[in-house]
């Protein structure tokens, strides 16, 4: 699926990171988050390098990124969606929402789209229940967001590659 | 130093833990995830103790991890203590529902397990004993991967990891049999990889793969000449010393 170009390229990338850190077993948790920022995900080629540059077993660091839900261990998408579904964005309608994602984009929480430009997730909460319902794309957050919204904001993103295709 | 376990003193050498004086001095304290052969993990908090410390403070501690110091005052039985072992007797069982070994430590807490939806055919109770066992031999390709009800053993990525070298030292050590072993037709399944098995030079039992072999070699610097099971190697060693006792 990765072609020969983007291999060496992540590579060099992975190199990179890297070379910011000395080689010790204490900063494998901030190169795996510089990884995840530069990828959107731990290539399994940056873990296996990350494990072999500190000297420990890849099955310690694998354990490591496994833990912690700030990693994906599969590819993320260009832009993730993080629907709140805390208590109250849930009685807001937040369920409807990513229903409502899943009709756009085909997609349920957890999965990214064939085309690697979105992947739904959703929160317990993102401590912004006045704005309930909340959803966050990347780093933008929008505010109580109504169904008819969702498609607006997936359109500021360059809309979904299916669009048009099979809309009824 | 001396130390006071329930009551009795009894000497006991800086660096110790708790768990490795209560089993010199025969004081019975309940483990899953230790073995004498690794450090305490502090894992299955089978082992908790209460230490009282110098303001007549109770404390509940993991006994296989806690160093001594010099009067230190432990107490191996109490309900408390009783409390919490019932409470992981319950969890344990209610996880590991496909083992016996999870079910009797219900039986002798007397507790009814708490069983959790999906794991019907869960033996492993997570004591992590694999996990060392493999780091000790020196392949270490075995975690715990994921957390909280998801956790549990594999290696990275779910697939047959280079390193490993078949020995079954996971599955040996293992307490309720939860690693996979097939053993047929003169091979080997063991974590998503699969190994030929050599036969005894003297018995013809299939008893080690080639890669544990070179493992061996490689780690001792010597070359095997004849492959012996255990059984037969030791019967082996047994004549040389006949020869020597007399």
């Amino acid at each position: 699926m990765v072609k020969a170009a983007d291999e060496g390229k992540m590579l060099a990338d992975i190199r990179e990171i890297l070379d910011n850190y000395p080689p010790e077993e204490r900063y494998i948790l901030a190169v795996m988050q510089d990884m995840q920022k530069r990828f959107n995900y731990l290539p399994k080629a940056g873990l296996k390098t990350l494990a072999f540059y500190v000297g420990v077993p890849l099955s310690r660091v694998y354990a490591m990124a496994s833990f912690y839900k700030a990693f994906s261990l599969t590819p993320k998408g260009q832009y993730v969606f993080r629907v709140c579904d805390g208590t109250a964005c849930h009685i807001k309608g937040s369920k409807i929402l990513i229903e409502q994602l899943y009709k756009c984009l085909g997609i349920r929480p957890g999965e990214t789209t064939p085309d690697g430009r979105f992947s739904i997730e959703t929160v317990n909460c993102l401590g912004a229940c006045a704005l309930a319902p909340v959803v966050v794309v990347n780093d933008r957050v929008y505010a109580k967001v109504i169904p008819g919204d969702v498609e607006k904001i997936i359109r500021e993103y360059g809309g979904y590659a299916h669009e048009g295709k099979n809309e009824d | 130093m001396k130390i006071m376990i329930d009551a009795r003193e009894v000497m006991a050498y800086p660096g110790e833990t708790i768990l490795e004086v209560c089993r010199r001095e025969n004081i019975f304290i309940p483990t899953l995830c230790y073995h004498p052969a690794f450090k305490g993990q502090g894992a299955c908090r089978m082992c908790m103790v209460e230490i009282i410390d110098s303001s007549g403070q109770k404390r509940l501690v993991a006994s296989c991890t806690y160093p001594v110091s010099d009067g230190l005052k432990v107490i191996t039985s109490s309900e408390k203590i009783k409390k919490t072992r019932k409470t992981l007797a319950m969890l344990i069982a209610g996880r590991s529902q496909a083992s016996p070994f999870a079910q009797e430590i219900a039986e002798e807490y007397k507790v009814k397990p708490l069983f959790f939806k999906g794991f019907e055919n869960e033996k492993c109770i997570l004591c992590r004993l694999c996990i060392n066992a493999c780091e000790e031999m020196g392949s270490a390709v075995l975690a715990a991967v994921s957390r909280g009800v998801d956790k549990r053993i594999e290696t990275p990525y779910a697939e047959g990891a280079e390193e490993c070298i078949g020995c079954k030292a996971c599955a040996e050590i293992c307490p309720t049999g939860a690693i996979e072993v097939k053993e047929e037709n003169g091979q080997r399944i063991i974590w998503h990889k699969t190994f030929d098995l050599i036969k005894c030079a003297n018995c013809g039992k299939e008893f080690a793969t080639p890669e544990q072999i070179k493992f061996i070699e490689d780690k001792t610097g010597r070359k095997m000449e004849k492959f012996l099971c255990e059984g037969c190697r030791k019967r082996q060693t047994a004549e040389v010393i006949k020869e020597f006792s007399v």
